[in-house]
């Protein structure tokens, strides 16, 4: 996998390598499984430690904590998903991401009505032909980051690796604040020794 | 039909297949999106695609090349524009000839300049990603599958069966993500001139050539239009279903229209969640001394290989000896990790003498970070039995 043989910045424990060897067989399912492993969750702990530690110094606005947890979660997505580069890019450089969509994109425009039916040959089953249900695909491609104009398998996919990559996020982040707020507890009432 | 989608496919066939990825990115890039209007060319943009992954180009390139041993085929799938339309065959090739053809494709990265044999040769290869395992009569049906290109060229329309859905996700994975949009262009290409001959094919496929496994049901048309979007239909069935065990609680609803609600709305409270917790992290943050932070990362740096990088590594020894003197007996449950988030907040200097006094004194205090974080890391605390944190960076 592209992950593991690019992880040349981390070092490639056990853990990493046997999640090689799992993820190779191909399974949507490994969508999840890559996300829950215990690993990933020190990944993007440190991760976000790190993007936290600058703004140490001032006060952290949360939307600026928020910021910098979505965007260490699209790194440890490592760029293997929409979502995830949608979001690096969105935050790098706004502009970037749009001349990025404009660059010789023209037909986006005019197709856009029809996303939910995006090959013109494909007879689009029953169900997806629903006005509810192209609704809700809709939505769901506005929440997942970048994914506005997918047909509903990709939107689907994607939708999936960004559910399970939440899930981690919120495990991780919860259980960052409290083990700071608990750690922050005790120095406060043990006190700074040496200080 | 877009001419200039054919074009394109063509020109990409045509053989200089020179290892230029970021070009077939290109070329399959324009393709898609000529194709496919929901095509997102900002996930998929040619040149910055290596930008996006964060590495140097050349390191892509190279794993797109030789992603690794087993994913040769891979690597040629995700170059190759047609190899979208592929994934459909996948069915057939599970006895095929994968194990023969996938040979030459580990030899070398680039491609013999035959369209034919590169057509054949990339749909093979996208099955070898996923049958290796499976593929184990390969070899007496090579001969027959070498004596029938133009068979195998014809029926791409071939019905995908339940497991099928994975394997496009897993090519979704080597940074091609609309190539069946593309297989269906170079596919409805083909038909065009032999419309007849596939459905022929189809029918009778299954008992004479093994690796055209049709799933073409009696009663069912066989025509490629409604082959090809059955086997989309499954194909988002399938990412239902997943999406479905994800979620909780939507495996007892019915109806599509229903799930998806289902799932908004857990979309909806997990980035609620994650903003909430943000805001509790920033009202945490102002009390931390960041310079304990420090300590955090160069303790789990410390016992790790990591590399010269962790600061403060002349004190991890110390740090780590107390810790295990701290750590005999009850507190073997917890995990270091309790006891670094502890030492966040306490100065460097102090560390192995807090971790002793909190490690005698305090092991009730420790415990309840340990409950917040047993949760954490339930895995990990199995290798850090030997004190040991396994870390990626």
């Amino acid at each position: 996998m592209i992950s593991s043989s690019s992880s040349s910045s981390s070092p490639s424990s056990s853990s990493s390598g046997s999640r090689k060897k799992k993820m190779k067989p191909g399974l949507t399912a490994q969508a999840e499984t890559k996300w829950q492993t215990a690993a990933q969750e020190q990944v993007y702990g440190r991760r976000l430690l790190e993007a936290l530690r600058p703004t140490g110094g001032a006060p952290a606005g949360p939307r600026a904590v928020k910021e910098a947890a979505d965007s260490a979660l699209a790194l440890t997505a490592r760029g293997q998903s929409r979502w995830s580069r949608a979001i690096l890019l969105g935050r790098c450089r706004p502009r970037r991401k749009l001349l990025l969509k404009a660059g010789g994109r023209i037909r986006r425009g005019r197709r856009q009505p029809r996303s939910s039916a995006p090959v013109p040959l494909q007879q689009v089953s029953a169900e997806l032909r629903g006005k509810k249900v192209r609704d809700r695909l809709r939505l769901l491609g506005r929440l997942v980051p970048g994914c506005r104009k997918l047909s509903a398998s990709g939107l689907l996919e994607e939708t999936a690796d960004y559910v399970a990559a939440l899930e981690m996020q919120v495990k991780t982040m919860r259980a960052l604040t409290e083990a700071l707020s608990a750690a922050s507890l005790s120095a406060g009432a043990t006190g700074e020794p040496g200080s | 039909m877009e001419p200039g989608g054919s074009s394109g496919v063509g020109s990409v066939n045509s053989g200089t297949y020179t290892p230029e990825i970021a070009e077939s990115l290109r070329f399959e890039e324009e393709i898609q999106s000529l194709i496919d209007p929901s095509f997102d060319a900002s996930s998929a943009a040619g040149g910055s695609f290596t930008a996006l992954l964060g590495l140097p180009a050349n390191q892509a390139v190279e794993l797109l090349h030789h992603p690794g041993p087993g994913e040769p085929p891979a690597s040629a799938a995700s170059s190759s524009p047609i190899a979208g339309d592929l994934w459909r065959l996948r069915l057939v090739e599970q006895h095929a000839v994968t194990d023969t053809l996938r040979l030459p494709f580990g030899c070398s990265s680039t491609f013999p300049s035959d369209a034919a044999l590169v057509e054949r040769a990339a749909r093979f290869s996208v099955f070898a990603t996923d049958d290796s395992p499976a593929s184990s009569s390969g070899g007496g049906l090579s001969p027959e599958l070498k004596a029938e290109p133009p068979d195998s060229h014809s029926p791409p329309t071939l019905p995908v069966p339940a497991e099928k859905p994975r394997r496009p996700s897993k090519r979704k994975e080597c940074e091609k993500s609309k190539a069946k949009a593309v297989a269906k262009k170079s596919k409805s290409a083909e038909e065009n001139t032999s419309a007849a001959k596939p459905a022929a094919e189809e029918n009778t496929s299954g008992d004479k050539l093994p690796y055209v496994h049709v799933r073409a049901r009696r009663g069912q048309a066989t025509d490629s239009h409604s082959l090809a979007e059955r086997a989309r239909r499954e194909k988002i069935n399938a990412r239902m279903k997943l999406l479905q065990e994800l979620v909780p609680g939507c495996s007892k609803i019915t109806g599509t229209a229903l799930v998806l609600d289902e799932i908004i709305n857990h979309v909806q409270s997990l980035q609620r969640q994650v903003e909430f917790l943000s805001m509790k992290l920033a009202a945490v943050n102002p009390r931390i001394d960041f310079s304990g932070l420090d300590h955090i990362l160069s303790a789990e740096c410390g016992p790790l290989a990591m590399g010269s990088g962790c600061g403060g590594g002349a004190s991890d020894p110390a740090t780590w000896a107390s810790e295990t003197a701290a750590s005999t007996g009850g507190i073997r449950r917890m995990p270091p990790p309790q006891q670094i988030w502890h030492l966040d907040l306490v100065h460097p200097q102090q560390s192995s003498t807090v971790w002793e006094n909190n490690g005698a004194a305090h092991p009730h205090f420790l415990l309840s970070p340990a409950t917040s974080l047993v949760g954490y890391d339930p895995a990990s605390s199995v290798p850090l039995n030997s004190n040991q944190l396994k870390t990626e960076l």
